[in-house]
């Protein structure tokens, strides 16, 4: 555990070798980064197995002096990190595996791996941060690994723009994070966590501050996590390759949002206004998002609305004081989710094209894919047994047992619509007749279907950790030692497990009467309420809504203050120039080569010098 | 010979002049690399003083002081006499090596340059120096030679070797610099008829005191628009909105290597200015204006960043960055308390080699290209992928990307104004978000998206232009990941600022 530091260098040295000499490796790069995450996997494994038996660890040295202030840099080692340390360096290990194939043939192959390796550091150094400072320069690293991986395919307009959008979208809820973080500074004079939780326990820090400073670090998170409103770069984020939307816009990055306001639990916990506003946006992003899912066509950007979803869910645990069933909820998401978006990969990899339309009676020709890609849509559905079922139950009780009943039935709702529109994929993808445009469909490479394999595992049994009927070791661990933290299991009326496993399987019944036996006509809602299926499959018009705000705005203040320099400073200087040019010519004028005049200005000057001496007696006071 | 020390840093590129007369003006490589030789001294000095220092070596011992001009029997009695004395602090020294690494750096780029390389190099030199007096002056009035010394091979650098509107360029800059230099000279012999001193430090002291002995006594209004003038002249250099247009025509009009001078080191006379004499002489006054300058400084970094959102030519976009990013210095100092200051210093040093990184950058493909319109380029990273790559690191360091330079300054500037002013920092945020917004627009609209023109037979990064772009980006890293690096040498000149300011 002393050494966990060393983690997050085993990919940064993957990532500043294969920028050095990957372009001679060509594939072979690939396992360098393999190679190397695999290290980080097991090094992780080890520090989170040595967690089990011992305190926290925590070190850190003088990074930066301001006058008196030292600005320190470090790690620590806590229940959350050593958890999150093995899920983010689970899913690097098996993602890049998993590109070795998907990324075959691909002109800048270790340039791809390169930036894995740099996003992979980065989320690796933000979950061991000790302090808000270090968190927030992990924090923007891993925004760059984002943004340079959703452009990879740089010349793509579309990528292009989808890079900008997200780095744009997130710096504007980092700016929201950077200045909570900095009024939180000056109030408790220190960025360590320890220091920041030990002011607020013991009021050293006035409740409209803590409530101020929760809400700015939680917009951060809004813009991190794709909430509502910020959420719109997320489902735009897949134009990047399916590999990085599995790690990056499922598993890792956006649950980062959720991992900061778990690490600062103890300070929203002390606002409830910041609790309340957490489960709010939670509550609508998750049924906002869900319900835009239900009716769109490309099979990524399904998975990124139902991760925008998912992502609420988390938030509203949180909010609902539920530390270990957001935390949970991240956690098995990051299993299942992975697994639907690499077994998403392995389609489009077989049949070349992301629109679900297109596609069909797949189970049979993708023997493996299938399968997981089943295994996600259940776990994610939440039906019993599978791991997204303890996860998700855990966050509707907390939601209940706070008192949210408002918010605890919109996730009912929000549950409904992702078993809904989760089976719709399903079947419009694996059943029904194939389509003829696709030819030599064929199960991906072993490269491919191990990691899935493994995700498919996890999927299935992650949620055992932490179950009512078999012991909540997670939760309970998770809490040992830390009060502010809550209790490792909430209890709840057990009529909650019960509703949420028949809204479940009334989702999948239906998208089973629709789109598997197709008892119900497909357009059943685009006829009955074309308005409401229009609205939902534009997005409730969010980018078009920004365009003619923010964006128009933003424009015409430029071209405003275009004017103001044309015309006003433009003018400045046209007036400046002018005088010094008069200047000149009167300048010149007197040089008349006439006695007289040079004579008269001589005197003039002299009795000018003369009366204000005498008015001043010498000096300029 | 450490009281020749600092004389040999600041005139050794006098030798470089001296070759270059001897030499046929029609030797373009022997010119070429006699001028960069001349930029070598000057680097290993400097970077000898500096690392000295960091090992914890005494700074004034190389502090020289000749006896060098007097006035009447007053020299007696220590009064109006001028000496020669250089001197340095852990901030002159930061910003002598700053000067001297990008002097090296500017030569190089200077191949770019295709005519009259003798003239060129010979006043390139003689820039050098000016730009190293400048900073290791310890009297005002041998700071304001140095100071002029810089003016004039500029205006001829810009005007003769620059772009199409070249001359307006020129004039526009000497017209603009005049009037600031005759503000700076009122002041500074305001300050010596009344004083007899020109010195810094004895000024310094002489303020500082609560009844000084002074030649002829200063009311506090007249500190006051002394300071207020001080103001107006390095608001010109730095430059301070509505005082820019000038500076926008030099960043277009300059050749590459020009700019990267101008807006790696001269831009930041402004800031030294204020910083040293603003706050070192006159710091009740400066107190009194710090709302002033922090609302100036907001404008400065809004008004950039929005023009630079609308600017077609990546050159224009730079140039406006330039006043934006100009803009944290002056909220930086304008906070007054230790992380504000540090951060403005720091955001000096960050946005000399960030910018003279990406218009080293600009040269590079003006070169290939001859055009630097957003619109003509476009999808630079497929036929050219490093410099591509390196002009999208050059952009995250200037939008304040953690781990690089950019970032340590701007947040510290910001740290230090959230204490004092927190609206007028929160404001300054749209600033944060208004930086990426324009810097990726215009940097993706030259990398990214669809090739717009052939890039077959263009070759990337040559071996001589790899050398700048890599060691640029090395020492924005470096400071970005070890702040300590400037930090350490600037803690005694800060305590020295703090004490003036009275905390």
């Amino acid at each position: 555990m002393e050494n966990a530091w060393i983690i997050p260098l085993f990919p940064l040295f993957s990532f500043l070798f294969l920028l050095l000499f990957g372009k001679k490796m060509k594939e072979t790069s690939a396992y360098i980064g393999i190679f190397f995450t695999l290290a980080a996997f097991i090094y992780s494994l080890v520090v989170l197995f040595d967690r089990f038996n011992h305190p926290t660890f925590k070190a850190e040295a003088n990074w930066l002096s301001i006058g008196d202030v030292q600005l320190t840099a470090g790690f620590e080692v806590n229940q959350l990190n050593a958890l999150m340390l093995v899920i983010v360096s689970l899913v690097s290990f098996l993602v890049h595996t998993y590109s070795k194939g998907y990324m075959h043939g691909d002109d800048r192959f270790h340039i791809f791996y390169a930036y894995l390796g740099l996003f992979t550091f980065a989320m690796l150094g933000l979950v061991l941060s000790p302090n808000l400072l270090q968190t927030y320069i992990f924090w923007e690293l891993v925004g760059v690994g984002s943004f340079l991986l959703i452009g990879f395919y740089f010349y793509k307009e579309e990528a292009k723009a989808a890079a900008k959008k997200a780095f744009i979208m997130t710096r504007i809820g980092d700016v929201g994070l950077l200045i909570g973080m900095i009024l939180l500074f000056w109030q408790v004079g220190s960025f360590e966590y320890d220091e920041i939780f030990l002011a607020v326990e013991n009021g050293a820090v006035s409740a409209g501050m803590i409530t101020l400073t929760a809400i700015l670090i939680f917009i951060g998170a809004v813009g991190k996590s794709g909430q509502f409103p910020l959420h719109t770069w997320l489902p735009d984020a897949m134009e990047g390759p399916t590999p990085v939307s599995a790690l990056i816009h499922a598993a890792t990055m956006v649950a980062a949002g959720v991992y900061l306001v778990a690490a600062l639990f103890p300070l929203f916990t002390a606002s409830k206004t910041a609790l309340l506003t957490i489960a709010v946006v939670g509550a609508i992003t998750a049924i906002f998002a869900a319900s835009i899912g239900l009716v769109q066509t490309d099979i990524k950007r399904v998975l990124a609305y139902s991760t925008v979803s998912q992502l609420g869910y988390m938030m509203l645990a949180l909010g609902s004081a539920g530390y270990v069933a957001g935390v949970f909820h991240l956690m098995t998401h990051a299993f299942f989710k992975a697994l639907l978006f690499l077994a998403a990969g392995s389609v489009i990899h077989a049949v070349h094209t992301q629109n679900i339309e297109e596609m069909g009676g797949l189970w049979k020709k993708l023997r493996l894919t299938g399968p997981l890609f089943l295994i996600g849509t259940l776990a994610i559905s939440g039906v019993p047994l599978f791991s997204g079922f303890f996860s998700k139950d855990e966050i509707l009780i907390a939601a209940w047992a706070h008192g949210n009943t408002a918010l605890f039935w919109l996730a009912v709702v929000a549950a409904f619509f992702t078993a809904f529109y989760m089976f719709r994929l399903f079947f419009m993808v694996f059943t029904g007749e194939a389509r003829s445009k696709m030819k030599n469909v064929h199960e991906s490479p072993a490269m491919m279907t191990f990691p899935m394999i493994v995700l498919g595992i996890l999927a299935v049994v992650a949620g055992y950790v932490n179950t009512p009927w078999f012991g909540t070791f997670l939760g309970d661990w998770l809490v040992e030692g830390n009060a502010a933290l809550g209790h490792g299991h909430i209890e709840g009326p057990a009529w909650i497990m019960i509703v949420a496993t028949i809204v479940s399987l009334l989702g999948i019944f239906l998208a089973w009467l629709m789109y598997g036996k197709r008892t119900l006509s497909r357009d059943w809602l685009s006829s009955r309420a074309p308005y409401t299926y229009k609205l939902l499959y534009n997005k409730y018009y969010m980018d078009e809504l920004y365009g003619v705000t923010v964006v128009k705005a933003t424009k015409f203040f430029s071209v405003f203050l275009s004017y103001i320099e044309a015309f006003i400073v433009e003018g400045l200087v046209k007036t400046v120039a002018g005088i010094v040019q008069g200047f000149g010519k009167i300048g010149s004028k007197i040089q008349n080569g006439q006695i007289q005049t040079y004579g008269t200005f001589a005197f003039v000057g002299l009795a000018v010098l003369i009366v204000i001496y005498a008015l001043t007696g010498g000096y300029l006071k | 010979m450490n009281e020749f020390f600092l004389s040999i840093l600041v005139f050794s590129p006098l030798v470089g002049i001296l070759v270059l007369a001897l030499l046929p003006k029609t030797q373009e490589s022997n010119i070429k690399f006699v001028g960069f030789l001349a930029t070598l001294p000057a680097l290993v000095l400097s970077l000898f003083a500096f690392f000295q220092h960091l090992g914890g070596g005494n700074i004034d011992q190389y502090d020289v002081k000749v006896n060098w001009i007097h006035f009447g029997d007053f020299a007696e009695m220590g009064l109006f006499k001028i000496d020669y004395e250089l001197g340095l602090n852990g901030f002159s020294l930061i910003l002598i090596v700053l000067t001297a690494v990008l002097s090296t750096l500017a030569a190089i780029a200077s191949i770019h340059i295709k005519k009259e390389w003798k003239g060129y190099f010979m006043l390139f030199l003689l820039l050098e120096i000016g730009m190293l007096g400048v900073f290791a002056a310890q009297n005002l009035i041998l700071f304001f030679i140095f100071f002029e010394i810089t003016m004039i091979p500029m205006f001829f650098l810009i005007g003769k070797w620059g772009y199409f509107e070249k001359e307006k360029a020129a004039y526009s800059y000497l017209i603009y610099n005049g009037l600031g230099s005759a503000i700076l000279l009122i002041v500074i012999m305001v300050l010596f008829a009344r004083t007899g001193t020109s010195n810094i430090e004895a000024l310094a002291k002489i303020m500082a005191m609560e009844d000084p002995a002074t030649v002829s006594p200063f009311s506090d209004s007249l500190k006051m628009g002394l300071m207020i003038a001080l103001l107006i002249a390095f608001g010109v250099k730095l430059p301070i909105f509505p005082l820019h247009t000038w500076m926008l025509r030099v960043h277009v009009q300059a050749p590459p290597s020009i700019v990267m001078l101008h807006s790696g080191v001269l831009l930041k006379i402004g800031a030294f200015g204020l910083i040293r004499f603003g706050m070192g002489i006159f710091p009740e006054q400066f107190e009194s204006l710090a709302v002033l300058i922090v609302i100036l400084g907001v404008v400065n970094l809004l008004y950039g960043a929005f023009l630079a959102f609308l600017q077609e030519d990546f050159k224009m976009v730079l140039a406006y960055s330039s006043i934006s990013h100009m803009g944290i210095v002056l909220m930086g100092v304008g906070a007054l308390n230790e992380a504000g200051i540090q951060g403005a210093i720091f955001q000096v040093v960050s946005h000399g080699l960030i910018s003279a990184l990406l218009f080293f950058l600009v040269g590079v493909f003006y070169e290939r290209f001859h055009t630097s319109t957003i619109a003509n380029l476009g999808g630079m990273a497929k036929g050219m992928p490093l410099t591509a790559g390196f002009l999208l690191a050059g952009a995250m360091a200037s939008l304040g990307l953690p781990g690089m330079s950019g970032f340590v300054s701007e947040f510290m500037a910001f740290l230090g104004l959230f204490e004092e002013m927190p609206i007028l920092a929160a404001i300054g945020c749209i600033g944060i978000i208004m930086t990426a917004v324009y810097l990726l627009r215009a940097t993706l609209g030259i990398t990214y998206g669809k090739a717009h023109r052939e890039f077959a037979g263009v070759t990337d990064l040559k071996a001589a232009e790899f050398v700048p772009v890599l060691v640029l980006t090395a020492l924005i890293v470096l400071i970005g990941v070890y702040p300590s690096v400037l930090s350490e040498p600037l803690q005694a000149t800060l305590e020295t600022i703090m004490l003036g300011l009275g905390g």
